[in-house]
Order: structure tokens, then C-alpha cells, then sequence
């Protein structure tokens, strides 16, 4: 069976960067970083943030009680920007709860809430009553809250290969269209800030103490951020950008070291051109995954180098949201989409030296153009590709 | 809508019933289970470095993986697999969780990195050399039969054999009273697209739209000794393969959506 | 034959085997003056992070891995158990 182009009928993203695409575009335009020094947590290390506002102040509405915690409250805060919930539910009444497909995509869901409840057991060492809800201390606590919070019935899903996750969920969702399991998906992904990924990455030394400066010869390593995002794909709607094509891959390497030739990233890559139909010299602008760490960034600049005409643009977008770990591939979708849509390929932010492995693809400067084509990298923990290909609506 | 895949390989394994063979002839019947509890599998088909790495939920992994295959005949590089985990490594969280809660500085990183919901997934990639694409999934309680209708979905959208490996491990610490999971549960399947099969029986799958699911129970004399872990919603399912006769059940996708699974 | 491990060697290569989990590796077979990474033991550079972190815990002074003479530190056991002997805090 042939990969056929979805459409996106609606798409939203809540980054550090801004809530909602009016203000991520601005962002991007402006070039302001959404990057504040880390303030998270009681002891926090010496590095940058991609902090969302608000959300300590802001529980989930009182019938979603059973859910609230940091990660599910910033998923609602993205299903409630850009009337996005209103599209996800329009979809649920055109075609029925239990045909719209929930496909999520998390690295560490709502991990957060086990951390509290560990640093507040109670003298017998028993969670405090507030956390004792079980769903939220597992990885689908996600998925089943948006489920929940949409309304819908059918085939619901978290996907969880750390930095791919919710690049994937494109994927997973092509194919349940595909075969009529559903006729329509919300898919999406969201991360927040928690003490495990913080200190986890610090332990790795793969954290920068400076904002973070994707593709400098200077750079020193990752800025963690939170962020939310979900989009709608249909397979048929009279407008919305498109999903043309995906590839999936693995490194069979290292659990925490990219391939250092990107092998499996090569064969995402072609993967994701053949199921579009397309050559590199088709795209116009590639979001990469860009993380500022050493190795991620020399890997995917040789790579970028090697296969893509002087043509391509190619950036990070890491410095205005930092790195939003399994929701960076629906922010970093998200953000292709507002560039076809806007036609503004973003540059890079804090790139000041390009490292040697760097071709004439990769961009400094934002670049105002014609753009019909955009590709989408994320590369994981565990050696988890995924590319995704998308058109502009016409 | 039905999928229909063909099923090459099968494999299980829990510390009472240490593999399919076992495992099969005690849900059938035709043996009591075993007196003795085995050991945790160890995952030969890693490096060194990567072996003394892999926590539980590795070792179980990659040792139903690794039997699957076996069973089917395939060269495990040549599969993409779906990995499905209802809580992914319990003892890691709760390890994350206590070390954060007193000296978060002193963070393993060797565990922070086994602590992604894909480690399993990684390790069995690098072991096998396989870059085909794997995935990792979650759906709570309805982990194994939404795994299943991935791994399904995979084959007959690309005509290729898919690998499905599903597993669970035992809950530790505070976090167990949460997320209530015993033992080491894992079962791996081999699907292929029905005209490639190499062997005859085969899967119809058929999603439901019900006002509330009632999943086939679990009846056989394997179920008391794996219902305690997360992952044991499958029984009935692999109740059913091990019968030689057709047989027909019914999984639970969600609270209002059922899995009608025909093994023929 | 393996030179013989010195007392503080013996307790670092005992720390080493149990932090890294080694397998079939007994600590005094460790030889002090062969090489810990790669052809050695076989460690990598995560297992060096780790280990930073084990020492840390136990004689309480941080390696740091921007350190110019962490090659030459962590050469071998020998190595590292006199780097170990001139930072240590802890007793």
C-alpha cells in the first residue's frame, strides 16, 4: 500500500518561544529567543532554559482534575491555543469519536508528578494524597488525557523513543488512515521540564552553562526546554499544508552517541524523499535537529553537506525554544509548516562560527523566499530516526 | 476495519513459564507449571559493554525478541519491531525519582540513559545491527492489544514481516503502590503479510466501537502466575495461540473500543 | 603476568568492577598498568562519566571531564588510583 499525502487541517505549538503560531512567527521574525537562564527546580545547574510561564498557576479545568500535572497542563494549554480543540472536535462530530485516532508523542510524559511525590512521601513513605492518581504516573498518562479531553473513543496511543517520539506519530497516524482504522488523527507530543531530564543530561555532560549555539565551531551543548504541540490529518479536506512523506530508521550504534557517519539517518532520509516522490533538490528549507551537541550537530551538518544543493536552507530553531526532547519533532513540524505558510525559512539562532562540517546550507540569517517543500529532523536516544516531508497548500 | 497478518513466530516468557513451549503446554493443560521460579534471561546477543548495561526490562526484551525470531526463521536485523510497555523500566523511575528527591547531582548517567521508554528498543537494535525502524509505545492498560494493532498495522501497510515484543517488569518502591506491576512478563510475535507466510496460522483483526469493553478473561493455569503484572491483559491471547484450534477473543483498545481478534 | 595492585589500586578496581557492573572480572586480575578504555577493559566514555560519578561518591573530589589530563588519568588503574591518592577528600 502507497503512502498517500494527508492533509493538516489545523496545527498549533506553545514553546518558550510563544504560545500559539502568531507569536512563535513573531518570534521567529524578531529573532527572540524564548531562552531564560534555569530557574527550575530547588537546586538549579548551571544552563539555559526553554521555560513555558504560567503553568504552576494554571490547573486543568476542574473536570480534568484526575490528569492535572505540569505535562498535562501544558498539553492543554496547546489543545487551547489556536482554537485547535475546536478543529479536533469538529473532526470527532464530521466523522465520529471513535474514528479519530490520538497519536502522542512524549520522552518522559508526566514524570514530573513522581518526582514531586517523591520528594513529599509521607512519613510511612506512601505518596501524598494529592498524587495518588495513578494515571499520570505512567508513560500514557498523555495520551489519555488528550483522548479524554477531546472527547474521543478510538485508537489511542503515547509513543515514547525519546527525541523522535513526536516525529513519529505522523507516521503511526499515516498508517492507521492507511489501512481505515480511523479516518482522521490528532497527533502531537508534549515534554516539560522535570528533574530527570535536567540533571539526567547533566550527568551525560551534554548540558551547555550558555545559551545554546546549534552548529558553532564554540558550541557546548544542549538547553532543555518544555513545549506542546498537535496537529489534525485528514485524508481529505479542500485545504492545509501537507504531509507528503515520512522515514523511519535506526542507528543500531549507541543508546546515547548518534552513528558517526548518520547511517541510519541517511536511510530516513531517503526513506522519506522516496515515499514523497521527491529529490533533494526539491527542498527548500530543512528544520534539523540541531541540539548544539557535539556530535548530533557534526553528524547531521556533514550529512546536510553531502546529499542537499547549495539551494537547500537548512537551520535549528533550538535557540529560540531549546531542546523539547520528545516534542521537539511536532514544535520543530510545527515550525516548517509556519515557514511554507509564511515563507520565512528561520536561520539559526547564536550561530555566530559555523563548524567546519558546515555546507552553504546552513543558515545564519532568516531567509524571506519562495519555499513549496520542507523537511523535518529528529534523532534520538537509542539511535530512533525520523524525517518527515512536507508541502505547501496549493 | 480487519487487518489480516500471519503469525511465523511466537514466544513468551515469565519466571514461571520460561518460555513458549512451557508456556504453551501449561495453558493448554497438558502440564502443570513449573515448581521452581527461572531466572532472568540474560541477554546474550549484546556486546560486553551493552550486556552488563541492560537492566530487567532489556533482558526480557531481547530474550522473547531473540525467540521470536528464532521461531519464525528470520534474521532479526531484517525486521522493524514495535516495542510495547505499559510502564517502561519501573525500577529505573524509581531509582530517577529517589536519587532526585535527595542528591539529584549524583544522577547515574549509565541509568539515566537505560531510562528512555526505548531502551529495549535500542539495545535490541544495536545487538541485531538492525536498522530497520523500531517504535516504542505505551497505552496504559491497553498496551498489548494497541501494540498489536501497530505491529499489524506496520505489516500490511509495507508487505513486510514485523517484529512485536511486548514486556513488563516489577514495580520498585514508592512508585509501586502507582503503577502496580510483579514479576518480569514478556511475549514476542513475528507477524507477516498473509501471502508471504511460511507458516499457516494468521490473525483477523477487527476494531469495535462497544459502550464498554468486556475483554476475554484469562482461564487457563498459566494466568494466576503472571496476573499480577502489568502486561497481563495478553494472556488471553496467547491462551488462544496456544490452542491448535481456531479460536476466536475479544482485547480491550480502549474503554469504549475493542480489539475481535479471530486466530485461525 | 600482571604487575601486583597496591591496596588503594585493589579498592579502586573493586569500585570499578561493581560501578560498571563487569562481568566475569575478577578485581584483582585487573592488571594496574593496562589500559581501562577500549582494548583494556573495554570501557567507554559513558563508563567514564559513570565512574567520575562513583568516585566522586566515595573520596569525595570531583574529575572533571574537561580536564587536559584526563587521558593520561584514566590511562590506567595504576594512573587513576595515584590521581585518586593526591585529590582524595575522604579518608
Amino acid at each position: 500500500m502507497q503512502t498517500r499525502p494527508l492533509r493538516i487541517t489545523a496545527y498549533t505549538l506553545c514553546s518558550a518561544a510563544g504560545d500559539g503560531r502568531a507569536a512563535t512567527l513573531a518570534a521567529l521574525r524578531e529573532r527572540r529567543t524564548g531562552l531564560t537562564r534555569n530557574d527550575f527546580g530547588a537546586s538549579p545547574i548551571s544552563t539555559w532554559i526553554g521555560r513555558v510561564a504560567g503553568l504552576e498557576t494554571q490547573p486543568l479545568p476542574a473536570e480534568f482534575a484526575n490528569w492535572d500535572c505540569r505535562n498535562n497542563r501544558l498539553a492543554w494549554r496547546g489543545l487551547t491555543t489556536d482554537r485547535f480543540i475546536d478543529a479536533a472536535r469538529a473532526a470527532r462530530d464530521r466523522y465520529g469519536a471513535h474514528r479519530v485516532a490520538v497519536v502522542m508523542g512524549t520522552s518522559t510524559s508526566s514524570i514530573g508528578a513522581s518526582e514531586e511525590a517523591y520528594a513529599r512521601l509521607d512519613p510511612d513513605g506512601r505518596y501524598p494524597a494529592d498524587l495518588r492518581r495513578p494515571i499520570i504516573h505512567t508513560p500514557h498518562s498523555l495520551g489519555d488525557f488528550v483522548q479524554y479531553a477531546l472527547g474521543l473513543t478510538g485508537l489511542s496511543v503515547t509513543v515514547a523513543t525519546a527525541c523522535s517520539s513526536s516525529a513519529k506519530v505522523f507516521a503511526q497516524a499515516e498508517r492507521l488512515i492507511r489501512t481505515g482504522l480511523a479516518d482522521a488523527a490528532v497527533v502531537g507530543g508534549v515534554d516539560s521540564l522535570c528533574g530527570s531530564v535536567l540533571f539526567g543530561f547533566n550527568s551525560l555532560e551534554l548540558v551547555s552553562p550558555e545559551p545554546c549555539r546549534p552548529f558553532d565551531v564554540e558550541r557546548r551543548g544542549i538547553n532543555l526546554g518544555e513545549a506542546a504541540g498537535f496537529a489534525l490529518l485528514e485524508k481529505q479536506a479542500p485545504r492545509g499544508e501537507w504531509l507528503l512523506g515520512y522515514g523511519e530508521s535506526n542507528d543500531a550504534h549507541h543508546m546515547s552517541t548518534p552513528h558517526p557517519e548518520g547511517v541510519g539517518a541517511r536511510l530516513a532520509l531517503s526513506d522519506a524523499l522516496a515515499r514523497a516522490g521527491l529529490q533533494p533538490a526539491d527542498i527548500d528549507y530543512i528544520n534539523l535537529h540541531g541540539t548544539a551537541s557535539q556530535k548530533n550537530d557534526e553528524v547531521e551538518a556533514k550529512l546536510v553537506a553531502d546529499l542537499f544543493p547549495a539551494t537547500t536552507c537548512a537551520s535549528s530553531t533550538k535557540g529560540w525554544t531549546g531542546h523539547t526532547l520528545g516534542a521537539a519533532g511536532i514544535v520543530e513540524a510545527a515550525i516548517s509548516l509556519i515557514a511554507l505558510e509564511h515563507q520565512l525559512l528561520p536561520g539559526t539562532l547564536n550561530l555566530r562560527v559555523p563548524d567546519l562540517a558546515c555546507g552553504p546550507q546552513i543558515q545564519r540569517d532568516n531567509v524571506q523566499r519562495e519555499a513549496s517543500h520542507a523537511l523535518s529532523f529528529s534523532f534520538g536516544f537509542g539511535g530512533s530516526n525520523c524525517v518527515l516531508v512536507f508541502g505547501r497548500d496549493r | 476495519m480487519t487487518l489480516r497478518v500471519a503469525i511465523e513466530g511466537v514466544s513468551f516468557w515469565a519466571s514461571r513459564l520460561p518460555g513458549w513451549e512451557t508456556a504453551r503446554a501449561v495453558m493448554t493443560g497438558e502440564q502443570p507449571p513449573p515448581e521452581a521460579a527461572s531466572t532472568r534471561p540474560s541477554p546474550t546477543l549484546l556486546a560486553p559493554t551493552e550486556r552488563r548495561r541492560a537492566p530487567d526490562t532489556v533482558a526480557v526484551a531481547l530474550e522473547v525478541a531473540a525467540r521470536a525470531c528464532e521461531a519464525a526463521g528470520r534474521k532479526p536485523s531484517d525486521l522493524p519491531s514495535v516495542f510495547a510497555s505499559t510502564h517502561g523500566d519501573l525500577a529505573i523511575s524509581d531509582y530517577m525519582c529517589s536519587t532526585l528527591a535527595t542528591t539529584p547531582a549524583l544522577i547515574s548517567p549509565i541509568k539515566f540513559h537505560n531510562s528512555v521508554h526505548n531502551a529495549a528498543a535500542g539495545y535490541w537494535s544495536i545487538g541485531t545491527g538492525s536498522l530497520a525502524p523500531y517504535t516504542a509505545i505505551s497505552s496504559y492498560l491497553y498496551t498489548f492489544a494497541e501494540g498489536l494493532v501497530e505491529a499489524a498495522t506496520q505489516v500490511v501497510c509495507e508487505q513486510r514481516p514485523v517484529l512485536y515484543v511486548a514486556f513488563d517488569i516489577e514495580a520498585k518502591g514508592a512508585l509501586a503502590t502507582m503503577a502496580s506491576s510483579r514479576g518480569l512478563l514478556g511475549a514476542a510475535l513475528v507477524l507477516a503479510p498473509v501471502s508471504q507466510a511460511r507458516q499457516h496460522r494468521s490473525l483477523m483483526l477487527t476494531t469495535e466501537s462497544v459502550g464498554e469493553c468486556h475483554p476475554t478473561p484469562a482461564r487457563s493455569a498459566a494466568a494466576p502466575l503472571v496476573a499480577d503484572n502489568a502486561l497481563a491483559p495478553c494472556l488471553p491471547f496467547f491462551e488462544a495461540l496456544a490452542s491448535s484450534q481456531p479460536r476466536t477473543l475479544s482485547l480491550a483498545l480502549g474503554r469504549q473500543m475493542a480489539l475481535n481478534v479471530q486466530v485461525n | 603476568m600482571s604487575a601486583t595492585q597496591s591496596a588503594g589500586e585493589r579498592e579502586l578496581a573493586e569500585l570499578i568492577v561493581t560501578a560498571l557492573n563487569l562481568e566475569g572480572v575478577a578485581p584483582a586480575d585487573i592488571d594496574p598498568e593496562a589500559p581501562l578504555f577500549k582494548t583494556g577493559l573495554g570501557l567507554d566514555s559513558i563508563d567514564a562519566l559513570e565512574l567520575a560519578l562513583e568516585i566522586s561518591k566515595r573520596y569525595g573530589f570531583q574529575l572533571r571531564s574537561d580536564d587536559e589530563n584526563n587521558v593520561r588519568i584514566f590511562s590506567s588503574l595504576r594512573s587513576l588510583a595515584a590521581h585518586i591518592e593526591q585529590n582524595r577528600v575522604t579518608a
